[in-house]
């Protein structure tokens, strides 16, 4: 061949892959919503799972007995009934007793009755994982009529009724047994299948790649506007962004923030930056067992010499709010009056000496868990610097260093916390109970017995008003302890195409998207 | 029969690699501090749910009592359950492995294919302009790191041009082939799917090309140097010197032999190619075993860590073997392979 011929032939070939390419890159179908996933879901079994990406795919598959209310269209932290069409609690608090609504169906027809619901807490309390957690408390489920079920307590448990909007307490049809293996209560099966009520079923799985997710034909609510629901697993985050750029993605989860501000920078046309305030707070611990931090004083002085309004809008890009205590914006017991500290280095130096604690030598431990703190670690060294504390930075592999956070093997160490159920409970009983000191979530191994006994109280109040009232005194105390930093609740920030309409942003819900009401225009 | 002797050998071989990789994967994972029990109960779990789960995965048994119901499961043919996913190791691993191994083998080919042609021609146009861009190509494949490689391609290809998908297998809005072979550019011919072929071709275009361009320059380079010491041969001159063309001289006497030593490349290049496909396979979206034990790993699933170590390292001792057996059939005069 000539060298022309061989310059023609490239030309044509070049040419031919440049019309296969175009015809190829239509944006997605009107009717099909592609969402872009970092990492493939893990197991899709409701009472296994404790990872939001898995939830993006069984929360909208499972109905519960109740749901988050949107108000004004907004997400809230109340809830209303799904399943559920009223309830009644006992005088004592440790009765619940449900009706449920008649027609809800499973995906294969069966109806959603009271034994379904009965099965469903058997099971995830027999299996007794992770999402088992908020239901220590339950004795049994009894069925009372077909449509009537009843919950016992062993303990009154205040937030009861928000633990029902769980993705653990997922209703799932009973007919799963017919797939148990070897006493697994069908959990082989469970994790890569759904068998729930809710509008979207899933119907494939190619593993690492794609799940596609189709409307259930049985389905009480109104019909839902997607014919698919495609769940595309994209890990490269700078892929993930072209791919949204392109139209590949209507959805674009987790990108890092400077993936984000070049998104808004650019202006793509078609795309947007969504941002919700979320209740994922970023927060400092303070080993309250070990000297010096034992001391009030130099805990104090720590928390006057770091700027966390520095950190929001040096780091976040300002996508963050400061806190003051340890209830966030946005949930109920949230007390405005407490704010944050200012930053004051000389006062910090103050305390420091009057606490005998001057030449502080301290560590600070972070992992990679998220890739925010390396850049926090180093800031809060600079900070403390000028407050005369020396800092040595210590970064692990993440799970040794949960581990060292279970120990108690640190100084200073860095966190993000979100509730799994939207009640005050999730960050004042978690924070300090002094029982919960360690991993189970006392971080900082805070120990004040007044406090104890208050939020014990506040867990199985029997009013609303009086658990605000045990929370907020509880609150106040704690602050004054100086227990924890309180560095920030992060604003959660979504990339999607701009013709995606009536998503509702829940901040109980990350990384889950109302499929059922959401639709799509051109 | 030397085959049979080769083989019978390095079976034996295998028992003990594989042994011998599940002891040390064993001991180092147990080693790392951390729970899986604890990563799988949530941030937010108490001791008594985690103490639950630990019982239920029997991580609370003795080390070695682990290690040995490991291996008793293992000599049954079962890899175990993934911590993570709750499913069979073997069935991921099933899932994962053939994406892997279509990418690498594809890339290998795509690696033959250019590097020994360049090779042939930079030995026989020995510091003319052909050698020297096989020159810059060796230096620049070697250099360029993978993930940069494939983050321009996608730039470039997928970003600006829109000739190639931005990644995956196969269009997601596509059925995939029926699992034959678990390659989809073998299943999809097999099924007479032309939109299916045609779908994967282009989806593994741009990640094979990034994987086998480092080993373009490096397969090239080796068979010119074979080249270059056939060329200079007594048996060559004779050939020529008997009257034969040049081009049946090269390619019917010289490359064969020159090929031999190449195998060697090819089979340690085959190793490295599985290795660098964990970061190839991220960047494409390319649903293999990369991505699945950079998971595993961070969620201290033991199982499926050791899962993928014993189904590697078992194939990595299989293409020695072959690398060897063709050596027998390459070059009659040897007899005996190490």
């Amino acid at each position: 061949m000539t060298r022309r011929k061989w310059v023609r032939v490239l030309a044509v070939g070049l040419a031919v892959l440049s019309l296969a390419g175009v015809r190829a890159f239509a944006a997605t179908p009107a009717n099909v919503l592609v969402i872009g996933k970092a990492a493939d879901p893990q197991t899709l079994d409701p009472d296994v799972t404790m990872d939001n990406n898995d939830w993006t795919v069984t929360y909208p598959a499972y109905q519960r007995l109740v749901r988050y209310e949107t108000i004004g269209g907004k997400g809230s932290t109340q809830v209303v009934g799904q399943l559920a069409r009223s309830w009644k609690v006992s005088k004592n608090k440790l009765t619940w007793t449900f009706e449920l609504k008649s027609g809800e169906r499973f995906a294969d027809g069966s109806p959603v009755d009271a034994s379904a619901v009965k099965f469903s807490f058997d099971r995830l309390l027999k299996l007794g994982k992770g999402p088992a957690e908020p239901f220590h408390n339950l004795a049994s489920v009894m069925v009372i009529g077909p449509h009537t079920v009843r919950f016992r307590l062993k303990q009154p448990f205040a937030p009861f009724l928000y633990t029902l909007a769980n993705d653990g307490a997922a209703i799932i049809n009973p007919k799963v047994m017919v797939h148990q293996v070897n006493g697994d209560m069908a959990q082989g099966w469970l994790a890569e299948h759904t068998a729930g009520s809710g509008a979207y079923q899933l119907r494939s799985w190619q593993k690492g790649q794609s799940l596609i997710m189709t409307p259930n034909a049985h389905y009480a609510g109104p019909k839902p506007h997607f014919a698919e629901v495609v769940v595309k697993i994209v890990p490269d985050a700078s892929a993930r962004r072209l791919q949204l750029e392109r139209g590949d993605l209507d959805i674009a989860e987790n990108l890092p923030a400077d993936q984000l501000n070049a998104i808004k920078k650019a202006g793509t046309p078609g795309v947007s930056v969504r941002e919700y305030p979320s209740l994922k707070v970023t927060y400092l611990y303070l080993n309250n067992k070990r000297p010096p931090l034992d001391k009030v004083a130099v805990r104090r002085a720590i928390i006057d010499a770091v700027d966390a309004r520095a950190i929001i809008a040096g780091i976040l890009n300002g996508e963050g709010k400061p806190m003051g205590a340890p209830i966030p914006d946005g949930m109920w017991g949230y007390d405005p009056s407490l704010k944050p500290a200012t930053r004051d280095v000389a006062k910090a130096r103050v305390l420091l000496k009057e606490a005998g604690a001057s030449d502080l030598k301290l560590r600070f431990d972070y992992s990679d868990a998220d890739p925010n703190w390396a850049t926090i670690a180093l800031a809060v060294q600079a900070n403390l610097a000028d407050a005369g504390i020396a800092v040595k930075l210590e970064n692990f592999a993440n799970a040794t260093y949960r581990d060292r956070l279970g120990k108690g093997d640190f100084d200073i160490a860095i966190g993000n916390w979100s509730p799994d159920f939207a009640d005050p409970y999730m960050f004042m009983n978690y924070w300090f109970d002094s029982a919960n000191g360690g991993l189970a979530g006392n971080r900082s191994f805070y120990a004040n017995p007044e406090v104890d006994q208050l939020v014990r109280k506040a867990a199985v109040a029997a009013t609303h008003a009086e658990r605000l009232r045990l929370y907020r005194k509880a609150q106040r105390i704690a602050v004054q302890d100086a227990a924890y930093v309180y560095l920030f609740q992060k604003n959660s920030q979504i990339a999607m195409r701009k013709d995606v309409k009536g998503f509702v942003f829940n901040p109980m819900l990350e990384q889950i998207y109302n499929i059922a009401e959401m639709s799509k225009s051109h | 029969m030397t085959f049979l002797r080769v083989i019978r050998k390095r079976l034996l071989f295998l028992l003990l690699v594989v042994f011998g990789v599940s002891l040390v994967t064993f001991v180092i994972s147990h080693l790392i501090p951390g729970d899986p029990a604890r990563l799988i109960a949530g941030p937010h779990a108490s001791s008594a749910v985690v103490a639950h789960i630990r019982h239920q995965l029997g991580l609370d048994l003795p080390l070695w009592q682990q290690y040995a119901r490991y291996v008793e499961e293992l000599a049954h043919g079962n890899l175990g359950v993934s911590i993570r996913t709750g499913r069979p190791v073997a069935q991921d691993i099933a899932a994962f492995f053939p994406a892997t191994l279509e990418l690498v083998v594809t890339a290998l080919l795509f690696a033959v294919l250019i590097g020994v042609p360049l090779g042939v021609a930079s030995a026989v146009w020995r510091d003319r302009p052909i050698d020297h861009v096989a020159r810059v190509l060796a230096v620049t494949g070697i250099s360029a790191p993978a993930f940069w490689l494939g983050l321009v391609l996608i730039a470039v290809f997928y970003g600006h041009l829109g000739w190639f998908p931005g990644g995956g297998r196969i269009s997601a809005l596509m059925v995939p082939p029926r699992t034959i072979t678990g390659f989809y550019l073998v299943d999809s011919l097999l099924e007479g799917n032309a939109a299916a072929f045609w779908s994967s071709l282009r989806h593994i275009a741009l990640p094979a090309f990034t994987l086998g361009f480092v080993n373009v320059g490096i397969i090239a380079r080796q068979i010119r140097s074979a080249m270059l010491d056939q060329l200079g041969e007594d048996y060559v001159r004779t050939a020529r010197a008997g009257g034969l063309s040049r081009r049946r001289v090269i390619l019917g006497h010289a490359l064969p032999n020159a090929l031999i030593p190449s195998v060697t490349v090819l089979g340690l290049a085959f190793g490295d190619l599985l290795y660098g496909a964990v970061l190839t396979e991220t960047i494409f979206a390319w649903p293999g075993m990369g991505n699945y034990v950079v998971a595993s790993i961070q969620a201290l699933d033991f199982p499926a860590v050791m899962g993928f170590t014993l189904v590697v390292s078992f194939a990595y001792v299989l293409v020695n073997l072959a690398v060897d057996l063709a050596y027998l059939a390459l070059d009659p005069r040897i007899t005996e392979v190490g």
